[in-house]
C-alpha cells in the first residue's frame, strides 16, 4: 500500500499539465466548443505524445502502461476542460479491438497509435443506459443508434448489435452521422444505418468484452471528471478570494469558506477514490467491481454538489457564459448522466458488496 | 501508486484478529459502558500486545518499538477500532501522545516516560478544552505560573476522556505568558494525576462513563522537568499531536465492520432486496471507501515523513459523517427494535446499531469540530483568509 504516486506517475502528469496549458489554453477551449469541438491538429499532438497507446498492451501496438497512467493524463486534460476523442477511441474502440485481437489487429493498432479515431455506438432509442441489450440486429446493418460519442470525429465505428460487436469504417456506404444538439460533454451523434456493411469481432463472450469496455470507459471518464472538479475548486478559490463584498473578501465568510473546503473533500476523494478504481482495473479485473462501482457511485453524486457550490459561490457571473464555470459545469452533468448514473452504479455496488436481490 | 496491502501484512492482520477472537470476552462492548470489567481488560491486553511487540510496533526500536511500517500500524488501528477499541484509553500514547515526547521532548523525558507506553502500563488523558476554550482552544486560560524549577498550575479542564479510568498522566496545556497574543503563550505540561490540588469530577454522557470528565486544578506543583517542548512554543507541539491524533484513528474501520453487519442482516431478513436498502447500503459502501483511501493517502504522506494537516482534516471530514450516517441508516433498518440498548434480551445485531448511533452523537464535535476540520482545509489547504 502507497498511495505517493511514483516518479515517473508524477512526470506524466506533470507533462500533461504542461501541456494543457501550452496546447490548449481555456480561451482555444471556447473556441473549439463555439465550432464543433473537434480539431484534428489537436488530436495529432496528442497522438504524438503517445496517450492514445498508454493502457494499449504493447503486443497490440501500444505503450503498455496502464489505466492508472491513463488516467492521470485524463484527468490533466479534464482540469483543462480539454475536448478531445481521446478517452472514448482508447476504452471504447482501441481497448476492445486490442483484447479482441485476430482480424481487426491491424485496426487497434492504428487506433493505439492515433492514426485513426474510434468510437462505439451503442445506445438505440428508448434504452435506459449503457447496460440495456442492443436490439439492432447484425450485418448488413440496419436502425438507429444515438447519443454516440465524438461519432462526428471518428474514423472507425464498433456497432453493438445482437449478434455481438461489429467493426466498420465510419465513412462506409450506408452510414449517416448527424450532431446531436446537447446540452454540454463530449460531442454526440445519432448514427443511421442502412443496409451498413460490417466486420464481427471474433470472440468467445462478446457481452463481457463490451462490459469491460464499459468499465474502461467509466472509469477514464470519471478521471477526467476529477479534473473538471479540481478546475471548478480552483475558480471557486479564485472568486472566494477576489470577490469582495461588505468590504471583504467572500472567502472570509465562513458560509463560503466552508463550500470551499467541502468541494476540496470531495476532489480528494474522487481523486483517490478514481486511481483506486483505475489501479483495481489494471491488476483486480472481475475482483475489482467494489472498487470500480463506489469511486463511480460516489462521484457522480460529488460532482453535482461541486459543480452545485461553484455555481452558488460564483452568483450572476457564473450562469454568465463570459465566464468560464460553464465550460466545466456542462461537463460535471454530462459525466453524472454518462457511462451510469449514480444509482446505476450503487445497484451493481450493491450487488458487489454481496447484498441478495433474492431469496 | 498501490493499493493493495503486501502479504505479509495480511498474514498480520489475520494474526491480530485471531489474537482479539482468542483474548475479547463476549461481553466485550467497548469502553463506555457501565461494566466495571472493562478498563482492566483494556490494561490486559495492552500487556499481552506488548508482550507480541504488536503495540508500540511502528515506534522506532530505541524507544521499545521494532520500527514497523506505518502500514502495519494501520493494519492495527483498523482491527482495534472495528474491535471498539480494546487499548481503551492507551490508544492515545500510542497515536500521538508518545510520538509527541519522541518530537519534542528531552533525552531525559523519553527514558521516564516512553517505556511505561511501550509496556501498555500506563494511562494518560489530555487535558485540552476548558468551558470557555472549545473550538477557540488558544483562548485557554489555565494558567501555570512559572516559579523556576517548577510551575504551579490553577485552573480547570473540561471533556477530559478517561480521567476517571484513572489517567496516571495528562497531557496539559497551559497559559505561561498571559501577556503574549494567545497562540504564542501556551505551553505543554506532563501532570501526574496522582498530584496535590487534582479534583476529577466524572461527567454522564448519552454513550455511558469515562467518556467525560472535569478536572479541576488547585495550586498544583509540576516540575519544569516535565514541560514538553520549549515554553510558550506549545502550541506547535499540539497542533502537530492534533494532526497525529486525527490519522491515528481509524473510524472508517469501525463503520465498515457495522455496515458488514448491516449486510448479513438485510440478507437475513430479505430486506436486501428492497432496491432503497440497497442503495443507501450501497452509498454508505462507496463513502467507506471514500475515507478509507483518505486516511491511507494521509498515512502514506506520513510514511514520507510529512505532517499531513489539511488531509488529515479533510479524512476526518470523510469519516466521522460516515460514523454517524452508518448509525442512522442502520438505525432506520432496524426500525423500533433498533430502540432497544445491547442490554435489553431483546436487542437486535447485539445492540450494535444503536450503540453507534449514541457514539457517534460528538463524532463530529471531539479532535476538532467538523467546522473546525473545515476552517483548516479553507485557510491552511485553499489559502482562503481567516474570518476577521
Amino acid at each position: 500500500m502507497d498511495l505517493t504516486p511514483t516518479p515517473e506517475q508524477e512526470l506524466l502528469a506533470e507533462s500533461a499539465r504542461a501541456w494543457v496549458a501550452r496546447a490548449c489554453p481555456i480561451e482555444r477551449v471556447r473556441d473549439l466548443e463555439l465550432g464543433g469541438a473537434h480539431d484534428r491538429r489537436l488530436f495529432e499532438e496528442i497522438a504524438g505524445l503517445g496517450w492514445c497507446g498508454l493502457p494499449i498492451p504493447a503486443n497490440a501496438g501500444g505503450e503498455g502502461a496502464g489505466m492508472l497512467e491513463f488516467a492521470l493524463v485524463a484527468e490533466a486534460l479534464g482540469q483543462g476542460s480539454v475536448p478531445t476523442p481521446l478517452l472514448s477511441s482508447v476504452t471504447l474502440a482501441a481497448l476492445p479491438l486490442a483484447w479482441a485481437g485476430g482480424a481487426t489487429a491491424p485496426v487497434a493498432r492504428a487506433l493505439a497509435r492515433g492514426q485513426r479515431i474510434g468510437t462505439l455506438a451503442l445506445l438505440e432509442p428508448g434504452m435506459r443506459d449503457e447496460w440495456s441489450p442492443a436490439t439492432m440486429p447484425g450485418p448488413p446493418l440496419r436502425g438507429t443508434k444515438l447519443l454516440v460519442p465524438w461519432a462526428t470525429a471518428a474514423d472507425v465505428l464498433i456497432v453493438a448489435t445482437t449478434s455481438g460487436l461489429h467493426v466498420l469504417d465510419a465513412v462506409a456506404p450506408g452510414v449517416r452521422v448527424t450532431p446531436h444538439r446537447t446540452l454540454g460533454g463530449d460531442p454526440l451523434a445519432m448514427v443511421e444505418f442502412d443496409g451498413a456493411r460490417a466486420n464481427a469481432l471474433e470472440v468467445d463472450d462478446s457481452d463481457a468484452l463490451l462490459r469491460r469496455a464499459l468499465d474502461h470507459a467509466a472509469v477514464s471518464h470519471l478521471a477526467y471528471a476529477v479534473g473538471i472538479a479540481a478546475g471548478m475548486l480552483e475558480l471557486a478559490v479564485e472568486h472566494a478570494r477576489d470577490r469582495h463584498q461588505f468590504g471583504r473578501p467572500i472567502g472570509s465568510f465562513q458560509a463560503v469558506a466552508h463550500r470551499c473546503a467541502d468541494m476540496r473533500a470531495d476532489v480528494d476523494a474522487c481523486r483517490f477514490l478514481a486511481y483506486q478504481a483505475a489501479w483495481a482495473l489494471d491488476r483486480r479485473g472481475e475482483d475489482g467491481r467494489v472498487e470500480i462501482a463506489a469511486a463511480l457511485a460516489y462521484s457522480k453524486d460529488a460532482l453535482r454538489r461541486i459543480a452545485r457550490h461553484a455555481h452558488q459561490m460564483h452568483g450572476a457571473v457564473g450562469f454568465s457564459t463570459e465566464h468560464d464555470l460553464h465550460l466545466f459545469s456542462r461537463r460535471a452533468k454530462a459525466f453524472e448522466l454518462t457511462w451510469g448514473t449514480a444509482s446505476h452504479h450503487r445497484e451493481r455496488l450493491a450487488t458487489a458488496m454481496g447484498l441478495r436481490s433474492g431469496p | 501508486m498501490d493499493f493493495a496491502f503486501s502479504a505479509e501484512e495480511e498474514a498480520f492482520r489475520a494474526d491480530l484478529r485471531a489474537f482479539l477472537d482468542e483474548e475479547l470476552p463476549e461481553w466485550w462492548r467497548g469502553m463506555f459502558v457501565d461494566d466495571e470489567r472493562a478498563i482492566p481488560l483494556t490494561r490486559e491486553i495492552c500487556r499481552k500486545l506488548a508482550e507480541r511487540g504488536w503495540l508500540t510496533m511502528a515506534w522506532p526500536p530505541e524507544h521499545g518499538g521494532s520500527g514497523a511500517s506505518p502500514w502495519m500500524q494501520t493494519i492495527v488501528r483498523e482491527e482495534m477500532w472495528a474491535r471498539e477499541e480494546p487499548r481503551g484509553p492507551q490508544y492515545m500514547n500510542l497515536n500521538y501522545i508518545g510520538p509527541l515526547i519522541m518530537r519534542f521532548g528531552t533525552a531525559d523525558q523519553q527514558a521516564r516516560f516512553l517505556p511505561p507506553m511501550a509496556r501498555g502500563e500506563v494511562i494518560w488523558c489530555q487535558g485540552f478544552s476548558e468551558p470557555d476554550a472549545g473550538s477557540d482552544l488558544a483562548a485557554l486560560r489555565t494558567a501555570a505560573d512559572d516559579r523556576g524549577d517548577h510551575f504551579v498550575v490553577n485552573g480547570q479542564k473540561i471533556w477530559t476522556s478517561y480521567a476517571d479510568a484513572p489517567a496516571d498522566w495528562c497531557l496539559l496545556l497551559v497559559r505561561t505568558d498571559p501577556g503574549a497574543p494567545k497562540h504564542d503563550g501556551i505551553s505543554v505540561l506532563m501532570v501526574d494525576m496522582a498530584s496535590s490540588g487534582i479534583r476529577v469530577r466524572p461527567i454522564g454522557t448519552m454513550a455511558g462513563p469515562h467518556e467525560f470528565n472535569e478536572v479541576f486544578l488547585d495550586d498544583v506543583v509540576v516540575p519544569r522537568a516535565n514541560l514538553l517542548g520549549e515554553q510558550n512554543r506549545g502550541w506547535e507541539v499540539i497542533v502537530t499531536g492534533l494532526t497525529f491524533e486525527r490519522v491515528g484513528i481509524a473510524r472508517y474501520a469501525r463503520a465498515g465492520a457495522l455496515l458488514e453487519r448491516l449486510v448479513e442482516h438485510a440478507n437475513a431478513t430479505g430486506l436486501a432486496a428492497d432496491p432503497r436498502v440497497r442503495q443507501q447500503l450501497a452509498d454508505l459502501r462507496a463513502r467507506y471507501e471514500a475515507a478509507r483511501v483518505l486516511a491511507y493517502r494521509a498515512v502514506s504522506q506520513q510514511a514520507a515523513g510529512e505532517v499531513p494537516t489539511v488531509e488529515a482534516s479533510i479524512a476526518r471530514m470523510h469519516a466521522t459523517l460516515l460514523e454517524q450516517d452508518v448509525g442512522h441508516v442502520g438505525l432506520e433498518l432496524l426500525g423500533p427494535v433498533g430502540l432497544l440498548r445491547a442490554d435489553d434480551t431483546r436487542a437486535a445485531l447485539r445492540g450494535e446499531v444503536p450503540r453507534q448511533w449514541v457514539r457517534n452523537v460528538p463524532t463530529t464535535v471531539a479532535a476538532g469540530t467538523l467546522e473546525v476540520q473545515k476552517d483548516i482545509v479553507a485557510q491552511r489547504g485553499l489559502g482562503l483568509p481567516r474570518p476577521r
